[in-house]
C-alpha cells in the first residue's frame, strides 16, 4: 500500500464538553498532533480520548457503531455542518485528508430541543424511535416468506421505495435545520412505505400518526429551505417531503381515520 | 352509546364530527398547507393590484374611471375585501405561530453554523418572518394612508369628489414617509415572493420533476416584477403628474 500521500496533521479542536444533560456546556480548546490524514474524523476522536486519558481527564463522549456510514449512529456539527464538509457523508466516513495541517476544528453535538444532550457529543434520539413506533412498519402475517412473484412492483417503483428506504435515521436532518425540523426523517419513512403494495393497508393511520407524533415530539416546522437535503448522508431528497404534504393531506380529508 | 355522543364529549367541534379539522388545523402539516395556499391566494390579489395600480402611469382619467368602476361593485368589494382580510390574518397568524414552535424546537444555536447548499450564503427562505413583518408593516401604514384615510397631513379629497382617487393617492405617494416605507416595503416584498411562491407549491405538496424547475424560476421571476412594478409607482408616478 503506497502511503506517499499521507502525512500527519497538527490540529486545534474546540470540543462541546457537557457533564450531562442538566450541567451546563462550554466549548473546550484541546491540541492534537501527529494526525495521519488517512484516518477517519472517529479514529482521530480516539486518539484525543486516548491523549486525555493518558493525562488523566475525562475522554470526550460521541456516538459511533458500525463506523461504516450504515447505522447512523454517529454524527456531530463539525466546523458549523452537520457530519462535516462533504456531502452523502456520515461523520465516520469523513477522513482527515478533508483537513489541513493548522487547522482548527469546531464539533458541536446534534442541537434540538427534541434531541437532550445526554453528555459531551451525544444526543438522545429516541424521539426518531417513538415516531417510528407510531406507524414506521408494516403489519404481516410472519412465518415463511412469500414467493418472490405473488407481488409485483415495477422497477421504478422499487426503486424510488428505496431510494426513500436509505434514511439512516442519524438525526442530521434535524441538527441541520434552523427549525430543527423532522420533515425529511418522516418523509422518507412515510413515502418509502406509500410507494409500495405491503405499505397500502396502513397507508392513512401511519402519516396520520407519525406526524401526530413528530409535532407531539417538539419539532419544527419545514421552511422549504434544503438544508436538511443538502447535509443527509443517505441523500434523501425533499421531494420526499412534498409527498409527506400530500400523503397527509389525503389522510387528513378523505380517509376515515 | 353511538358515535356521535361519544364525540359530544369533546366538545362543540367533536358534536359537529369536526374534530379531525381541528387536527389538521393544529398539525405542522396543515399549518403549512393553510399557509401556502393563503400566500397564493394574496399573489393572485398582488397581480389584479399591479395591474390595477400601473393605470396611474395612463393618467388621471384612466386611474380614475377604474377606480369608480371598482367602487360601485360595493357589494362585491364588500366580500372581497372580508376575503383578503381573513386570507391576511390567517397568513401572519400561522406566520406567527409556526415561528414561535419554530423557535423553541430549535432552542439552541450552535456557536458555528455553515450551510451544506452548495453556494449558498444567505437566501430569501431563511428571513420569510423579517421579511414579512416589513411588509406587514407595510401594509398597515398603506392602509391607513389610501383604504382607511387617516392621515390627516395628506390632505384627503372626499370620496365623493370624482378626482378623489388620483388626487389621494398622489399624495401619498408625495408623502416622504409613506415613499420611502412603500419603496422599502415592496423591494422586501420582491424578496418575500421569490422564496414564498415556489415555498407555497412545496408545501401543498405540488412537487413533480418536470415543473417543479420551471416554478422555481417563475417564483424569482414573479418576485421581480411585482417589486419593479409596484416600485416603479412610487419612483416615478410623483415626478409625472407635479
Amino acid at each position: 500500500m503506497n502511503h506517499a500521500a499521507s502525512k500527519n496533521l497538527n490540529l486545534t479542536l474546540k470540543i462541546w464538553r457537557q457533564a450531562g444533560p442538566k450541567q451546563p456546556g462550554g466549548l473546550k480548546t484541546y491540541q492534537v498532533s501527529g494526525i495521519s490524514t488517512d484516518m477517519s474524523f472517529l479514529e482521530m476522536l480516539d486518539v484525543l480520548n486516548q491523549q486525555l486519558i493518558t493525562s488523566g481527564e475525562e475522554p470526550v463522549a460521541f456516538d459511533h457503531d458500525c463506523r461504516e456510514g450504515i447505522c447512523g449512529t454517529c454524527g456531530v456539527v463539525i466546523n458549523g455542518q452537520a457530519h462535516g464538509p462533504d456531502s452523502g457523508t456520515t461523520t465516520c466516513q469523513l477522513h482527515m485528508r478533508r483537513f489541513k495541517d493548522g487547522d482548527t476544528i469546531v464539533i458541536e453535538p446534534w442541537l434540538a430541543k427534541a434531541f437532550p444532550i445526554v453528555r459531551d457529543l451525544i444526543v438522545d434520539r429516541s424521539a426518531f424511535d417513538r415516531i417510528i413506533q407510531a406507524g414506521g412498519f408494516v403489519s404481516v402475517n410472519t412465518g415463511n416468506a412469500p414467493e418472490a412473484n405473488t407481488t409485483l412492483v415495477p422497477h421504478h417503483v422499487q426503486q424510488e421505495a428505496m431510494n426513500a428506504a436509505a434514511c439512516i435515521g442519524c438525526g442530521a436532518c434535524v441538527a441541520s435545520c434552523k427549525n430543527a425540523s423532522a420533515m425529511l426523517f418522516v418523509s422518507a419513512k412515510v413515502s418509502h412505505l406509500a410507494s409500495l403494495p405491503q405499505g397500502q393497508a396502513e397507508r392513512s393511520k401511519r402519516v396520520l400518526n407519525m406526524v401526530a407524533t413528530m409535532d407531539a415530539e417538539h419539532f419544527g416546522n419545514c421552511t422549504n429551505t434544503g438544508e436538511c437535503e443538502a447535509a443527509c448522508p443517505a441523500k434523501i431528497k425533499l421531494t420526499n417531503i412534498a409527498q409527506l404534504n400530500r400523503e397527509y393531506m389525503k389522510a387528513a380529508l378523505f380517509s376515515k381515520e | 352509546m353511538t358515535d356521535s355522543t361519544a364525540q359530544c364529549k369533546t366538545g362543540l367541534l367533536g358534536c359537529l364530527g369536526l374534530n379531525w379539522f381541528f387536527r389538521l388545523l393544529s398539525s405542522s402539516i396543515g399549518q403549512k398547507f393553510v399557509m401556502g395556499l393563503t400566500g397564493l391566494l394574496l399573489c393572485g390579489f398582488l397581480v389584479a393590484h399591479l395591474a390595477g395600480n400601473l393605470l396611474l402611469f395612463v393618467g388621471a382619467k384612466a386611474f380614475n374611471e377604474y377606480a369608480h368602476a371598482l367602487h360601485s361593485q360595493w357589494e362585491l368589494l364588500a366580500v372581497a375585501e372580508f376575503g383578503l382580510v381573513i386570507l391576511f390574518l390567517a397568513h401572519v397568524y400561522l406566520a406567527v405561530s409556526t415561528t414561535i414552535g419554530n423557535y423553541r424546537a430549535r432552542r439552541d444555536f450552535y456557536v458555528l453554523k455553515q450551510s451544506k447548499v452548495p453556494g449558498r450564503i444567505i437566501g430569501a427562505n431563511s428571513w420569510m418572518f423579517a421579511s414579512g413583518s416589513v411588509v406587514l408593516g407595510f401594509v398597515i401604514l398603506h392602509l391607513i394612508d389610501l383604504r382607511l384615510g387617516l392621515r390627516s397631513s395628506l390632505h384627503y379629497l372626499p370620496e365623493t369628489d370624482l378626482e378623489a382617487p388620483f388626487k389621494n393617492t398622489l399624495a401619498a405617494l408625495s408623502d416622504p414617509i409613506s415613499r420611502v416605507v412603500y419603496f422599502v416595503g415592496v423591494i422586501i416584498l420582491g424578496v418575500h415572493l421569490s422564496h414564498g411562491f415556489s415555498s407555497a407549491f412545496q408545501s401543498l405538496g405540488l412537487n413533480h420533476p418536470k415543473y417543479t424547475p420551471l416554478i422555481k424560476i417563475i417564483g424569482k421571476i414573479f418576485g421581480v416584477i411585482i417589486a419593479v412594478g409596484f416600485a416603479s409607482i412610487v419612483v416615478f408616478v410623483p415626478g409625472m403628474w407635479r
